[in-house]
């Protein structure tokens, strides 16, 4: 190892510290899920792309992971969609407009959507991984010109678990939006489609060399919608996936996200198919 | 630059020399056969001839707990308390040693650049000193001999009587001065043979690695392995950490912590909600020795492992990384041949 001239610390930025954040709104969205809006000091724009997260800190509780839900188009706040799931998400929920959180990032990738520009969207979100790419979805619906079809393909274990549920009805309603809906086991009210969500694939009128399909959902998804969207021969450079890992310092550093040699919180979330089919861990 | 005789007996004043200018960090003994660095206090404690220490100097630069943040639970805000600059020298590293912190410079430096790290690392001086390798050293095979001298910026070779102290930037230089040394006229002696080997050079395992991702390896050292992490924490080029808040008894305050991890702990890939993404020993076992030989080697071309043998020595389960290594540059010779 040769020596390397180390940086002065005074041109280091603080990576660890949080910017104080407003929680202006909060939705229930399911039983399990609520929607927060947050606000930085003045309104300042997070800058973020879709498909990026952020670290949100309560202190003397910790820091967690959260996808950002809002559409970078969206200004003055943004959303994020949260699981209560772990002590974290179970405080947030506990938390009303006007509470203070920290924000640190945004961090990752994200989705590259000056490459997507003129082609159509496929977005298969299985689960909370609407959240993320509610974020995209968005920002095609406010850039509608700039991308061809919107297809939306979104399973749900259940329909008491859907998510968004007024934007749902827009995307229904929308004559820009050709969006597919199936539940893997309804409840005797639902009236809607039942089945896995890689049943929608094989009926989708695509075309395939001008489609790119983002992908986000729960670990077990990811290769039987690969499966899918391969005999359904969509080519594999069009295929891009957002993976959840634990990304705790999120500036690349803590070594909790990797998949392989891959920091998650720096070449991804969302990674382009080719660049990860060669790593094992990633599926 | 310069080499000069620094003879036994004066070896007590030269650390106390030293301490007249910086804080010195030195091994000491700490029990029957263990060495760890510590603070100087007195100069004859300090032992220059050693196997190896518990940990590597990594712990004044990456401390083993640390605090990131303060935080006021009652104004809900924080602050990042300031990081103390080590003005010290580092005594009697063994070279190993010297090139994992050099490694760990390009970990905190590459991508984000971390203050507190080099905070630290900045200013801190380096005397290393040869040794003579054990049963598990084998730094030699990752391109380290015992007297190598990248990044020290002074260099103890032992030699009949005493050391050749080597002197090899300005920094080191200007810690001898006021302390009068006859030259090192004599030859170095050549540096001591090494009893363990990895079998072939980095620019090989790159494949042999890739060849032996599927491995029965992996599965009959998982067999044996506990999980207990020793190895990670061992590590002199190990720098994974969780964080952790610290809430203080009044309520009132708290500091968000960092602490090294290791990725043989299971919970390391946990994620809210309990998916575990290395679940199976095995996979973190691989994870570990591709760490050290392939990812970030294949970026920068060299082994992330400095051949100290401690996670060998220290493993609780017998688990040799050397024999991992070359069972499968066995196997892959076997294969190609």
């Amino acid at each position: 190892m040769t020596k390397r001239e180390l940086i002065t610390p005074a041109a280091t930025k603080d990576l660890y510290l949080p910017v104080m954040a407003e929680i202006t709104d909060v939705r229930q969205m399911t039983p399990l899920e609520k929607l927060f809006e947050i606000r930085l000091p003045g309104g300042a724009d997070l800058g973020h792309r879709p498909g990026q997260f952020v670290e949100v800190s309560l202190f003397g509780v910790g820091e967690a992971p959260i996808s950002i839900s809002s559409s970078p188009t969206k200004k003055g706040a943004f959303d994020l969609g949260i699981r209560k799931v772990g002590m974290l998400t179970e405080m947030i929920h506990r938390m009303q407009p006007g509470e203070r959180v920290g924000i640190r990032g945004p961090f990752g990738s994200g989705f590259d959507m000056a490459k997507f520009k003129g082609k159509d969207v496929l977005v298969v979100a299985g689960g909370i991984g609407l959240v993320p790419l509610r974020s995209l979805i968005n920002y095609v619906l406010d850039n509608r010109a700039d991308f061809g079809r919107l297809v939306i393909c979104y399973g749900s274990k259940s329909d008491t678990e859907l998510l968004f549920e007024d934007e749902r009805r827009l995307w229904e309603r929308d004559p820009r939006v050709e969006f597919h809906l199936t539940v893997d086991h309804g409840s005797p009210a639902w009236q809607g489609r039942t089945g896995v969500i890689t049943t929608l694939i094989p009926g989708l009128d695509l075309d395939l060399p001008n489609t790119v399909a983002c992908v986000c959902g729960p670990p077990i998804m990811y290769r039987f919608v690969l499966l899918a969207l391969k005999s359904k021969r969509l080519p594999e450079e069009n295929i891009y996936m957002s993976l959840e890992r634990r990304m705790k310092c999120g500036v690349g550093k803590c070594g909790h996200c990797q998949i392989n040699g891959s920091y998650v919180c720096q070449d991804g979330p969302v990674y382009h198919y080719p660049d990860i089919k060669a790593l094992r861990e990633a599926l | 630059m310069a080499r000069f005789y620094l003879e036994k007996g004066k070896v007590a004043a030269f650390i106390a020399h030293l301490q007249s200018q910086k804080t010195v960090y030195a091994p000491h003994r700490k029990g029957r056969n263990a060495f760890a660095f510590a603070p100087v206090e007195r100069p004859e404690d300090v032992v220059l001839d050693y196997p190896r220490t518990v940990s590597s100097i990594k712990k004044y630069f990456l401390p083993a707990r640390e605090e990131l943040l303060s935080f006021n639970l009652v104004e809900n805000t924080c602050a990042q308390p300031a990081v103390a600059p080590l003005d010290a020298v580092f005594l009697g590293v063994h070279s190993y040693d010297v090139h994992a912190v050099l490694k760990l410079d390009h970990n905190f430096v590459a991508g984000n650049p971390e203050r507190n790290y080099l905070t630290r690392r900045q200013g801190a001086l380096i005397v290393g000193v040869g040794f003579t390798p054990d049963r598990f050293h084998f730094s030699g095979s990752v391109g380290i001999p015992a007297g190598d001298t990248t990044g020290c910026d002074l260099f103890l070779h032992p030699c009949e009587g005493g050391y050749a102290l080597e002197a090899l930037t300005p920094g080191g230089e200007g810690l001898l001065a006021g302390f009068p040394l006859p030259a090192h006229a004599a030859g170095l002696p050549a540096a001591a043979p090494f009893h363990q080997h990895i079998y072939v050079p980095q620019a090989k395992l790159k494949d042999v690695l890739a060849h032996g991702y599927d491995s029965e390896v992996w599965e009959e050292e998982a067999e044996k392995c506990t999980s207990c992490g020793t190895c990670n924490l061992v590590c002199p080029t190990c720098y994974c950490f969780d964080v952790e808040d610290a809430v203080d008894i009044t309520v009132t305050r708290g500091s968000r912590e960092r602490h090294w991890d290791g990725c043989l702990l299971r919970s390391f890939t946990e994620v809210a909600g309990g998916e575990v993404f290395r679940e199976e020993p095995a996979d973190r076992q691989r994870h570990r020795v591709f760490r050290k030989f392939k990812y970030i080697s294949d970026e920068t071309g060299e082994p992330w492992c400095v051949g100290c043998g401690r996670c060998t020595a220290s493993c609780t389960a017998g688990i040799s990384i050397v024999s991992i290594v070359n069972r499968l540059v066995n196997d892959y010779d076997a294969v190609k041949a």
